[in-house]
């Protein structure tokens, strides 16, 4: 039989393991609202029973471990939506500033080029009058500026997302190192056996963020934690952390470097991808189409005015400054270098009075660009673009929100923190304790009893 | 299966969605366009833009046809007044050639003609908006300069050319907008200053009279024959105005088919938004005001 003290001890053991269990409730109260905090549940189990032939006596209650909950599993389904919703909103950012450029109909470019055409169209009747001619040089100065505002915008953008690329590696890498150091400490509480969830609950919060930034790809070992790039560049092994770096390329952009390889274009995740795929693919194609179009049109007015002649009868010279070569930085150079507007060259037979080139000029509205479509197409056509790229992304963010959103509820449905539970834990705790507490204190009249057993009667 | 016991992120996003249709729903009905960004409709910002080039073509050939409506019209009535002029002369002529007058009314009458004589070649010179209207291309000086010892007798020299404007009234519909005046005027054969000279001298010397009235007669005919041209371009002028004011009916009509706002659906969707809008906050107003604690006394 176990005696009165052994039953003491069960007593004892059944008060401290309620109070170990009412600490957990109070950790998980206070850490209701923390974010990326798992709850903890405690993991009791019936002490050793001590055979005494064919009776086993309980020797009450014992605290295995204190567990976060948590589903591994899901965690990497978070952390891989989280790349990719980052990478869509980071881009959408991007795309939405981009498209509001070329938001209006009316104004803008597009309205520009319109506009310029009709003022050679409205000098045609009156080919002498020199307000209608300055009308035409007006047109093309807005055409020009508006152009140029539009190609220095983007390149501003570009710029803007450069520096972005650069402050987000260096987050990045403190991300990475403070991970380490986590799965370090992690280490050595498993080595001496202590638990580690809070720190868990840490590491995850951190390559939460940083997953957001750059997308992750990680592996759990008993050797530690494994982050790498989606293409596998790694980021942390264990307690070690690979830090990445940026390098001016060739293109005018930061490159990102991990030792000596450039992994700037295999990124998929996070907001870097998206600002990279914004800044090496998107700005380009569009100030590409920019630089087509002021190439094109400066190139083919130029020659148009050459056909004709001047109200001095002279041979019609240059309206626009000569595009670059290959047309790159076209838009953003774009000038109208004709001041006088007596020298556009309306003529086609030398008098004065002849709107004959006219044709020739207004013909440039209508003449193909280097891309097989006219000017005005050409920028019809970059607008539906901008805005098609900037719709689907705007979708696919959506969608991708979404879908980060049902994998955060089902992790809370494993991880949260509900208070009603705790509360109903808390008095099932509360009881035990009491319970207990009654019982330490039976046994205590019981002892007490037992050390006076022999008292009264000596007494009598 | 255990909830996730806190919903606010998904309420917070449902709030977000509503409130972002609430700014849709605003913007349409305040701007009256559907199309605001390029990516509310990519291809009908597209064709928004074209309709655009369209509409601004389609109000630039309406101000060139009211241009050239205006040269025109010059043109008719000059040619009218010359035409007039001619019958004048003819009707002096054939005073002249009755053979009744005495030589002092001739030269009266020969005077006369040369008063016309002159008039004529001031009409021919008639310049619209300091364009001479009958010189050609050559628009900046006036056409016609009298020369008493102009090699073809006609006592006007021609120093305009046979050059043509053709202005555009439409896409790819050009017109002419003037008949060179050495075709009207000075045309082989026909020569109206010629033919007036002509008779000048036929009255001052009482010879040949009938003979050159009646080449003043066939060179107003012919003339008159080339005033059509001036009537057949302002009917095509006419007709174009009618065309490009549908034209730009149907490009406002297209236009507002492509990015104009449906006010009816819009306000609706406001009205939506917003019942959506409250019934989130009212949500997120009542989410779990009370837990289990609240009970435990």
């Amino acid at each position: 039989m176990s005696g009165l003290f052994g039953t003491l001890s069960t007593a004892l053991s059944g008060l401290s393991v309620s109070q170990d269990e009412m600490a957990t409730t109070s950790n998980n109260v206070a850490n209701a609202n923390t974010p990326g905090y798992s709850r903890e549940v405690t993991d009791i189990a019936a002490g050793d029973p001590i055979e005494e032939g064919a009776i086993g006596y309980g020797t009450g209650v014992v605290l295995q471990k204190i567990e976060s909950l948590r589903d591994p599993i899901l965690q990497i389904q978070i952390h891989q939506a989280t790349g990719q919703n980052s990478s869509l909103n980071a881009a959408l950012t991007e795309l939405q500033q981009i498209q509001s450029q070329f938001a209006s109909s009316s104004t803008g470019i597009g309205a520009d080029i319109s506009n310029f055409f009709n003022s050679l169209q409205q000098l045609s009747p009156d080919p002498t009058s020199v307000t209608l001619r300055q009308g035409v040089l007006t047109a093309a100065g807005t055409l020009a500026t508006d152009l140029n505002t539009a190609a220095q915008s983007l390149q501003t953008q570009r710029s803007d997302i450069d520096q972005n690329v650069v402050q987000s590696v260096s987050q990045v890498n403190s991300l990475t190192s403070q991970i380490a150091s986590v799965d370090q400490q992690i280490a050595t509480l498993q080595n001496a056996k202590q638990g580690t969830g809070t720190l868990v609950d840490t590491q995850n919060n951190l390559i939460q963020q940083l997953s957001g930034l750059i997308g992750v790809a990680v592996i759990k070992t008993d050797q530690g934690i494994s982050v790498a790039t989606a293409n596998g560049t790694a980021l942390v092994s264990g307690s070690q952390s690979f830090a990445l770096s940026t390098q001016l390329g060739t293109n005018g952009v930061q490159h990102i470097l991990s030792g000596a390889q450039d992994i700037t274009n295999s990124l998929t995740g996070g907001s870097l991808a998206g600002l990279i795929q914004v800044r090496d693919q998107e700005i380009p194609a569009i100030s590409g189409s920019l630089d087509q179009l002021a190439a094109g049109l400066a190139t083919n007015l130029n020659a148009a005015n050459a056909m004709g002649t001047d109200l001095n009868g002279v041979v019609g010279g240059n309206i626009f400054a000569t595009p670059p070569a290959g047309g790159v930085g076209a838009a953003a150079t774009m000038t109208v270098t004709m001041t006088d507007p007596s020298l556009i060259a309306a003529s086609s037979d030398g008098t004065v009075g002849s709107n004959g080139n006219l044709a020739n000029l207004s013909a440039v509205a209508t003449e193909p660009l280097a891309n097989g479509q006219t000017p005005i197409n050409t920028y019809a056509d970059l607008v539906s673009q901008v805005g098609s790229d900037t719709a689907n992304t705007s979708a696919d963010a959506d969608s991708s929100s979404l879908i980060l959103q049902q994998l955060n509820d089902e992790n809370g449905s494993i991880s949260g923190v509900s208070l009603d539970e705790e509360a109903s834990n808390l008095i099932q705790y509360q009881t035990a304790y009491q319970a207990a507490a009654h019982v330490v204190s039976t046994i205590n009249l019981l002892l007490l009893d037992a050390v006076n057993l022999g008292m009264d009667a000596a007494e009598e | 299966m255990r909830v996730n016991p806190n919903p606010m992120p998904d309420l917070l996003a449902a709030l977000n969605q509503t409130q972002l249709e609430e700014q849709q729903a605003e913007l349409q009905i305040s701007t009256g366009k559907s199309v605001n960004e390029p990516s509310d409709n990519p291809a009908a910002a597209a064709l928004l833009i074209e309709n655009n080039d369209q509409a601004t073509f389609t109000s630039g050939y309406l101000q060139s046809v009211s241009a050239v409506q205006g040269q025109l019209s010059t043109a008719s009535s000059t040619l009218a007044a010359i035409t007039s002029a001619l019958q004048q002369v003819i009707s002096l002529g054939v005073e002249a050639g009755g053979g009744t007058l005495s030589s002092s009314d001739l030269a009266g009458i020969a005077n006369q003609l040369q008063g016309i004589q002159g008039q004529i070649v001031s009409l021919a010179n008639t310049a619209y908006e300091g364009n001479y209207i009958f010189a050609g291309t050559k628009t900046g000086a006036a056409p016609f300069v009298a020369d008493a010892s102009a090699p073809d007798g006609s006592g006007v020299n021609y120093v305009g050319n046979t050059g043509i404007n053709e202005v555009s009234i439409g896409a790819g519909y050009k017109t002419a907008v003037s008949v060179p005046g050495s075709q009207l005027f000075s045309a082989p054969g026909n020569d109206v200053f010629l033919a007036v000279s002509n008779l000048i001298q036929a009255v001052q010397t009482n010879t040949g009279i009938p003979a050159a009235v009646n080449a003043v007669s066939a060179a107003n005919s012919y003339l008159s024959a080339q005033t059509v041209f001036y009537g057949n371009a302002a009917d095509q002028a006419t007709s174009q105005t009618t065309y490009l004011n549908s034209a730009k009916l149907q490009i406002a009509q297209q236009q507002n088919t492509l990015g104009g706002v449906d006010m009816a659906a819009a306000a609706s969707n406001l009205t939506q938004a917003q019942t959506d809008s409250q019934a989130a906050l009212a949500a997120i107003g009542k989410l779990s005001q009370n837990n289990l604690f609240d009970y435990l006394t």
